[in-house]
């Protein structure tokens, strides 16, 4: 714990601590993104339907709503990973600082960097749980061995993995349990210090104690990211989150403080949603 | 009662048809092992391999075709391997979605059941009428021509298998296009990938009729690429037709030969994809 301090010192992204602490003293949160009117569509489906949505600074915002209802579509357009695949575009802004990461010259590789994602399957690569981590760091800095080392372990101790794996950091990635492989693509994430940790039903694979872990997790991180979970679990949307958004048929219905979204919905669907009368 | 007898009665000739069919087939590759180990293992000598391919009547063995055996496979693998790799990774990864790969893909599949006689004709159209003679450089590139869709196939085949999470993940990670494809496809790919080139390899190690209008054959030692070399398959036809006893001994010694040579390599393919699946 006592490395932990340092670490998270050095993971404070430059730019939003500003922006950060100036508007908290002013009793407000900022907006880390700010996404308007977007619109999404696979070919000629349009799978979101004029989406308006702030994700505050260091804050976490869980997205709720049945299977199909955009929740995930909307993820992959923070990170623009959408754009692996032909047909599928989007329109509208998506502000990242206020710039917007739609624009045709966003440089993508820079964008992920900042933006990062967590999938619901672990997909740890085919190298050693070292590498694993020591790979994306490696892409955007060049550091002498001892530094990598030096990032390697802190996010390993990050994603709370390091005592199972610090024994073994040369094995390889595929041996690690389905829940410490999650938390390793935690770790690798982390491991690029980016600003925004986006989270695609990340415990919808694991166990309950895994889950656990993930979710503590996730309670430490937001003291240094901007998180963004995609969860079909509403106890975890509850007990992990700050703000929710509940979407439905590819538009957002409701998006409140995590507590008004439990407790006093506004809208009847929610409400519906929340107390499991349908989805 | 009368239909449960009649469904064990219908169960035992079915099962009693299928043992009879496996029979057969197993029978006869036993029969074609047996004789073939019968008939080559009594010749075979250090001899075989220390000494050339003798006029009838004389003592000799396999040393010129065995060398130019392997300087054929070894330079048609280097030729098409590359070749097939690269067009399987652009349809796998570059060209999934386009249209090219769709007709590269149906040309292929053509190719990869094309006669070899075809493959030698062509190859003699293209190479050695221009050039005027016989050459080790026609032969090497005949076996390529049945290397590439081979290794085209199993290359696309393998990096298509891989979980499309697998990308993403790295993609969202900041990486490259390529060093996606160079770091984490084909090291998820290598065994599938490494097993097409042993099985293109076992292909072509026993043709013959695309070298008997390439490479054609030579009597004496020769490492010479642009001149006729030798080879085992084309040895055992010359050979085996033969009215020579010694020389039809030979035939069987070879045809020994290529078939260990081809199993160890099943075996080898075999045991790598096993390996990749495990881990």
């Amino acid at each position: 714990m006592n490395s932990m301090a340092g670490i998270s010192n050095a993971t404070q992204p430059p730019v939003p601590t500003v922006v950060g602490r100036a508007s908290e003293a002013a009793g407000k949160t900022a907006e880390k993104i700010l996404i308007r009117n977007l619109n999404f569509y696979y070919g000629d489906n349009k799978a979101l339907k004029s989406i308006n949505v702030p994700l505050y600074d260091r804050k976490v915002t869980a997205f709720i709503g049945p299977s199909g209802c955009g929740k995930s579509t909307l993820l992959r357009i923070l990170n623009r990973i959408y754009g692996l695949y032909p047909h599928q575009r989007a329109e509208g802004e998506v502000l990242l600082d206020g710039k917007n990461i739609l624009d045709p010259g966003q440089d993508l590789n820079l964008l992920r960097a900042r933006v990062g994602m967590v999938f619901q399957k672990p997909t740890p690569f085919p190298m050693s749980i070292y590498e694993n981590i020591a790979f994306g760091v490696r892409l955007f800095e060049n550091l002498p061995r001892a530094d990598i080392d030096e990032r390697v372990q802190s996010a390993l101790r990050r994603a709370a993995i390091w005592d199972e794996v610090k024994d073994k950091l040369r094995a390889n990635g595929l041996s690690l349990s389905g829940g410490q492989q999650q938390r390793l693509c935690i770790a690798r994430t982390v491991a690029l210090k980016p600003e925004v940790i986006l989270l695609d039903e990340p415990c919808s694979a694991l166990d309950p104690i895994s889950t656990a872990k993930i979710e503590e997790l996730i309670d430490e991180l937001k003291d240094d990211y901007t998180i963004a979970i995609v969860t079909h679990n509403m106890q975890q949307a509850a007990r992990v989150s700050d703000h929710t958004a509940f979407m439905y048929l590819g538009e957002l219905v409701e998006f409140d403080t995590t507590s008004k979204m439990f407790t006093t919905p506004s809208d009847r669907r929610t409400q519906d949603y929340i107390t499991g009368r349908f989805g | 009662m009368d239909r449960y007898r009649r469904r064990r009665l219908r169960n035992s000739v079915v099962i009693a048809l299928s043992i009879g069919a496996t029979a057969i087939g197993l029978g006869w590759l036993v029969l074609i092992l047996g004789t073939l180990v019968y008939e080559g293992l009594s010749g075979l000598s250090p001899a075989v391999f220390t000494e050339m391919t003798p006029p009838p009547g004389a003592a000799g063995g396999l040393l010129n075709p065995i060398i130019g055996s392997l300087m054929l496979t070894i330079l048609a693998v280097a030729i098409g391997t590359p070749v097939g790799i690269l067009a399987g990774t652009y349809m796998a990864e570059y060209g999934k979605y386009a249209k090219l790969t769709t007709v590269v893909r149906f040309i292929n599949d053509i190719l990869l059941s094309a006669p070899s006689i075809v493959v030698g004709l062509f190859v003699y159209e293209i190479l050695v009428a221009p050039m005027g003679h016989f050459s080790g450089w026609a032969g090497a590139v005949a076996l390529a021509l049945i290397v590439i869709p081979v290794v085209v196939r199993t290359t696309e085949d393998m990096l298509s298998l891989l979980p499309k999470e697998l990308r993403e993940s790295a993609t969202a990670l900041g990486m490259p296009r390529a060093q996606v494809i160079r770091h984490v496809a084909y090291r998820a790919a290598r065994a599938g990938m490494i097993t097409g080139v042993l099985l293109a390899i076992a292909r072509i190690s026993g043709e013959t009729a695309p070298l008997l209008f390439t490479a054609l054959n030579n009597q004496f030692f020769s490492s010479n690429l642009n001149a006729p070399i030798s080879s085992l398959p084309v040895v055992i036809f010359q050979f085996a037709l033969s009215p020579y006893a010694d020389w039809q001994k030979l035939a069987w010694i070879g045809a020994l030969i290529i078939t260990f040579a081809v199993l160890a390599l099943s075996i080898t393919a075999r045991a790598l994809s096993a390996s990749g699946k495990s881990s």
